[in-house]
């Protein structure tokens, strides 16, 4: 339907356009991330040189983020839609009890037991997304049911297939994978980094994939739209309904990814696998800039959001403070990083009243 | 003697001026009616009385001394009650509860249960109400709900008592229970705002009445016995500024209906409701506030059951299952009153909010939406609109209500519609930018749209549509062809709608 | 509304009951032993505790997760403070309860002053908490405490009613009065129920959520007592399985997730029902798992039995809570 020139001229306004504010680039969160990582890196490196033991350090560390990352590409896939997945640990484990299963008992090969297992995974989430869309009950009770269930029903089937309550067949390539880096990928003379493990390229795939759903596809989008009015999105012809399985679909699906990521690190598959989850899920992408209630999502946010904890995690680590009270400190940057964060909005929006 | 008197009050919004110079003054023994068009001022000259919002000029006077509130409690401490548009039960509580609330009485510490009964009886004997005070508010009838919150407002033992829309959501029966309760108030010297659409309520039972109109008050405190009814009608709808003039458009009347109603019955309560909407015509849905338009409006999109009748676009018989249904196959569009909630996507851009319906169009493979096309789409309707951005980047939530309104009409002009429902399009627009409004809907129709036109304001209806339909009560209560006469039309739509006795059928 | 959760509660006993008697018969009678009975009720202690603690927070239409983390802490210093610094069994517990409500009484204030997501900010704080408790045990099991204690952690009235199980009933006795009968319980009722019209009537919805967040904590503060008394010792893990546990109670008792409502009773039986559980999975020796296996098909099914039912009333009733919670909470 195009406007006439008649109308278009009567709807000119003289009013003069407010100029956008841009966010100088030092208050970009992203950034400051970035920064942060760095000069905590570089810190750790000069307080314990040994922090940048390319094989003790930086390898397994990159690893961590590679998995973490993930687990945070899966909350935030909810996230953008103004979800929570409570289930988020389990589900990982739900699949690769499935991919361990598939091993054990068919002898699937290593990549078609992970598709097996992201199948599982995907499955277990549209199950969650279905219940939300079909009940209208929060997705904070259904994934915490869930939760329950897969808690319950995951050692059952261990104890049941199982001697250890672990699958033990590892299939051609899993320690491979394990311990390979991109120094084990040449293109003629030309070799990756022996820091960077081969498990990172999976992290690599899963955020191009998400970040391109999210830019450049309808369904990312109209996810977005969804997690910022469900009203407005159903009054503009989004089938919320479907949009909220798809979200947790996905969900679902990147949660076996890391799961996956998870089991090959640690060489084995058991029912434990992601009980570690879901402070990580929330973490980075929380920190990253990724809204809690839907609409906005940052994927390079994630990895710096998850990079910086893990950073913290190490480094501590190497510093001597014990593993577990880590937890004090990551607890505490997550809330003085999201006051900060409040406070920044709080002050814009006072400037804001300020110039009417 | 004047109790509570409010002048030359101002508040100002972004871009509004909601508030010009408002007198209002409130005598004991006697209701008084403020009156105006939705978005005259209304509503927010309550909320500047309550203390919800503060004055940007003028003053408030309780029993002749200078008053300011600053929270709606602190109104109430004075001695001010209101009875809010919103229901403000707690849910879990008792109808004595509810009324207390704000003083819980107690004895040795705890809540005093015998107390809270003996005390809100005596509140719903002073209503005359036969209400048990130990039953819980969520087993209340609407009016009931109503009357119980009536009592709540007096328990503060308050003199002035604001009353905002009492009667929008009761039925006439249950609004002779309220009218009762209302004259008993007065009796006992207490002042009394009532705050209506419906002028017979307003003539049954006010005494004095001020009009607001674009959030001044064209008429205040007038005694209504000295008024008509048309006169309050004309104080009302005003004529602000010179009529907008339109080029002539004809609407071929051979041409079938692109889409009709047959005998349509809802779940929402609309019995039998016939409706026809030609290509390049515009047919204006009148009514009041819960008349039962855009229920309407939503039931036909899918939104709500259809439970009988029929419903033909392009002739054959549909079923339309929902928003994305009703694009994508029928090429319909509904432009909602509610901008800010179901309008536009406050917190995303510009360019996103209007682009939104034309995704599942450009899509291509794994649903890859080409960036350039959807730019180029969003820039034309943009510059053609007229909508005032730095950039489509920014955010829908930073633009004024007019812009807004336009960002929520460009996604169905880019979606290529070819039938539209607009629901209230100019609410709490200012006068320059309703006018270009009204250009751009003739515009449209002129260009063979189908409009079906909801709104509640009688200039623009009359300036616009080509058939006025009245609807009252979820029926059709007549349909009348427009000649753009403003006189006359006003009187035969007003008459229409406030014909007493007269019901559908 | 009450007359509605009374009738949710009727169901809830029946259940109750009909499941204790299918016990009975399954056990050969030997559930109603004085000892069976004693280690039933001695198990159901904390879980009522915990339980009632989430339900307080909900009522108010925010969450808890540091529940766990809440209870291990205080539980954890007390331990230490007893064992490794000798201070008085009496003011070793008052510290440790003090210390519970005041870490609520943080949350309340972090989720008021911050304006984050209740969700957010007790994920923090349980972050913090958990390490701080693992850095008092650390990998150790405190246990050097008086046997006093353990002796008044396994005290059984006419050997059937355990001590700490009447101190839990009577905390949720106390608790129900004060959300009852008392004007802060019932303006934090109000805030939850519809928090537009408490505020209206002069009610501080701030203040709301800082009283059951602070109240929150306090009742864990007397769950970590019960806990540290009963148990052979305090270690890391004391409060890692409480989370689910806290949220099964109540949502099983039927509170609502929105706010505004009081089930201390459907709590209180909800554990009774859990604890069932876990006795009839212990009757037939079956897999612990089935506990969380069934307990989650139960949560499931009561919340999607309970949106049924809100559907079906909403449609009957006009007065209903409007969609916005206090502050952030569930969303």
């Amino acid at each position: 339907m195009s406007v006439s020139s008649t109308a278009t001229e009567a709807l000119q306004e003289d009013a003069p356009v407010a100029a956008l504010r841009r966010t100088p680039w030092w208050a970009n969160q992203r950034i400051g991330l970035l920064i942060l990582v760095v000069l905590l890196s570089a810190l750790f490196g000069v307080l314990r040189p040994a922090f940048f033991n390319q094989q003790l350090v930086v390898f397994p560390l990159l690893r961590d983020i590679a998995m973490f990352t993930v687990v945070g590409l899966a909350q935030l896939s909810v996230l953008s839609i103004g979800h929570m997945n409570l289930a988020v640990g389990r589900m990982a484990a739900f699949s690769m009890m499935i991919t361990g299963i598939s091993y054990d008992l068919w002898h699937f090969t290593l990549y078609s037991g992970l598709l097996v297992g992201l199948i599982a995974g995907t499955a277990i989430g549209a199950l969650a997304g279905w219940v939300i869309a079909r009940t209208g009950v929060n997705s904070f009770v259904v994934t915490l049911a869930l939760d329950f269930l897969l808690l319950g029903l995951i050692p059952l089937v261990y104890t049941a297939l199982t001697d250890n309550a672990a699958f033990v067949t590892k299939p051609p390539g899993m320690r491979e994978l394990r311990n390979y880096s991109l120094a084990d990928i040449c293109v003629g003379n030309v070799c990756g980094s022996p820091a960077v493990p081969q498990l990172a390229i999976f992290a690599v795939v899963a955020m191009a994939v998400v970040g391109w759903i999210f830019t450049r596809t309808r369904l990312g989008r109209e996810l977005l739209m969804t997690g910022s009015s469900v009203r407005a999105a159903e009054l503009s012809g989004i089938p919320t309904a479907r949009r909220v399985i798809v979200a947790h679909a996905m969900s679902g699906c990147l949660a076996a990814l890391a799961g996956f990521m998870l089991a090959i690190s640690t060489g084995s598959i058991k029912a434990t696998i992601g009980a570690e989850f879901m402070l990580p899920s929330f973490l980075g992408p929380i920190l990253g800039g990724t809204l809690l209630a839907g609409g906005f999502v940052s994927i390079w946010g994630t990895l710096l959001g998850t990079a910086l904890t893990t950073v913290i995690r190490k480094g501590l680590d190497l510093l001597g403070v014990g593993l577990e009270s880590l937890n004090i400190y990551l607890g505490l940057i997550l809330l003085v990083a999201l006051s900060t964060d409040r406070i920044r909005t709080v002050l814009s929006e006072r400037q804001g009243v300020r110039r009417r | 003697m004047t109790l509570f008197q409010a002048e030359k009050v101002e508040k100002v919004f972004p871009g509004v001026r909601a508030l010009d110079r408002v007198d209002l003054a409130l005598e004991a023994g006697s209701v008084h009616a403020l009156l105006g068009e939705n978005g005259a001022g209304k509503s927010t000259l309550i909320k500047v009385i309550t203390g919800l919002y503060r004055p940007d000029g003028g003053r408030l006077l309780l029993d002749g001394r200078e008053v300011s509130f600053g929270s709606p409690h602190e109104s109430a401490s004075a001695g001010i009650g209101v009875v809010h548009q919103e229901r403000n039960l707690i849910p879990g509580f008792t109808v004595g509860e509810n009324i207390l609330l704000q003083k819980l009485p107690t004895s040795r510490g705890l809540v005093d249960r015998a107390a809270i009964r003996s005390e809100a009886s005596r509140w719903l004997a002073e209503l005359e109400l036969d209400i048990d005070p130990d039953q819980p508010v969520t087993e209340l009838s609407v009016a009931q709900a109503q009357l119980v919150e009536i009592a709540k407002a007096l328990s503060i033992e308050s003199r002035v008592l604001l009353l905002d829309e009492p009667t929008a959501s009761i039925t006439p029966n249950e609004s002779a229970l309220l009218f009762r309760v209302v004259d008993k108030l007065k009796n006992d010297g207490r002042a009394v705002l009532f705050v209506s659409h419906k002028l017979e309520e307003v003539f049954q039972i006010c005494d004095t009445v001020t009009v607001l109109r674009d959030g001044a008050s064209v008429l205040s405190g007038g005694a209504l016995s000295d008024l008509t009814r048309d006169q309050v009608v004309d104080l009302m709808v005003g004529r602000t500024h010179e009529a907008l003039s339109l080029p002539p458009r004809a609407v071929d009347r051979d041409v079938a209906p692109i889409l009709e109603l047959a005998g349509v019955s809802t779940a929402t309560g609309h019995v039998d409701v016939d409706l026809a909407v030609r290509p390049g015509e515009i047919v204006g849905l009148y009514g009041l506030v819960g008349a039962g338009r855009s229920e309407l409006a939503k039931a036909l999109l899918g939104l709500d059951r259809i439970t009988a009748g029929e419903v033909r676009v392009r002739g054959s018989a549909v079923r339309i299952r929902n928003v994305r249904d009703a694009l994508r196959n029928y090429k319909i569009g509904y432009v909602t009153e509610n901008r800010k909630e179901e309008g536009v996507f406050l917190e995303q851009s510009v360019s996103r909010n209007i682009a939104v319906t034309i995704w599942d169009r450009l899509r291509k493979a794994l649903g890859y939406v080409p960036a350039k096309e959807e730019t180029s789409t969003v820039a034309t309707y943009v510059e053609q609109l007229g909508i005032r951005i730095a950039s489509p980047a920014q955010h829908a939530g930073t633009l004024s209500g007019g812009n807004q309104q336009k960002v929520s009409l460009a996604k169905w002009l880019a979606a290529q519609t070819e039938i539209l429902i607009i629901d209230e399009p100019t609410v709490g627009i200012d006068v320059r930018t309703k006018d270009a409004f009204h250009t751009l809907i003739w515009d449209l129709a002129a260009n063979g749209l189908a409009i079906l036109l909801i709104t509640s304001d009688l200039p623009e209806m009359i300036t616009l549509a080509d058939r006025v339909v009245v609807m009252r009560d979820h029926a059709v209560q007549g349909e009348l062809p427009n000649d753009h006469d403003y006189d006359r039309m006003s009187q035969q739509v007003i008459r229409l709608i406030h014909a007493e006795g007269t019901t559908a059928a | 509304m009450r007359r509605f959760a009374r009738s949710t509660e009727m169901t809830l006993l029946a259940i109750c009951v009909v499941f204790f008697v299918f016990l009975v018969i399954a056990s050969k009678g030997d559930l109603v032993s004085a000892n069976s009975l004693r280690v039933l009720l001695q198990f159901l202690a904390v879980p009522v505790l915990i339980g009632l603690a989430q339900m307080v927070v909900l009522a108010v239409g925010q969450l808890n997760l540091a529940v766990g983390a809440i209870g291990g802490f205080a539980s954890a210093a007390m331990g230490v403070l007893m064992a490794d610094h000798g201070v008085p069994v009496p003011l070793a517990l008052l510290i440790g309860f003090l210390l519970a409500a005041a870490a609520g009484l943080v949350n309340g204030v972090l989720v008021v002053l911050t304006r984050i997501n209740g969700f957010i900010v007790t994920l923090a704080t349980m972050t913090v908490l958990l390490g701080v408790q693992y850095r008092l045990v650390g990998t150790r099991t405190v246990d050097a405490y008086p046997q006093g204690l353990k002796d008044f952690g396994s005290f059984a009235l006419f050997g059937v009613l355990p001590l700490i199980f009447i101190v839990a009933l009577i905390v949720a006795g106390a608790l129900s009065v004060l959300l009852r009968r008392t004007v802060p319980g019932r303006q934090l009722l109000a805030s939850g129920g519809n928090p537009i019209a408490a505020r209206l009537s002069g009610i501080s919805n701030d203040r709301s959520v800082i009283i059951a967040h602070t109240l929150s904590g306090a009742v864990l503060g007397v769950a970590a007592i019960l806990t540290v008394a009963s148990s052979p010792g305090v270690n890391k893990s004391i409060g890692g399985d409480w989370l689910l546990p806290s949220f099964a109670a109540p949502i099983i008792g039927g509170a609502l997730l929105t706010g505004g409502s009081v089930v201390v009773l459907g709590t209180v039986l909800a554990a009774f029902i859990v604890r069932f559980v876990d006795t009839a999975r212990a009757e037939f020796s079956l897999e612990p798992s089935w506990v969380n296996f069934v307990v989650g098909a139960v949560v499931l099914g009561s919340v999607v039995l309970g949106q049924v039912r809100t559907r079906r009333q909403q449609r009957r009733t006009v007065v209903k809570a409007p969609d916005a919670t206090v502050a952030g909470g569930v969303s």
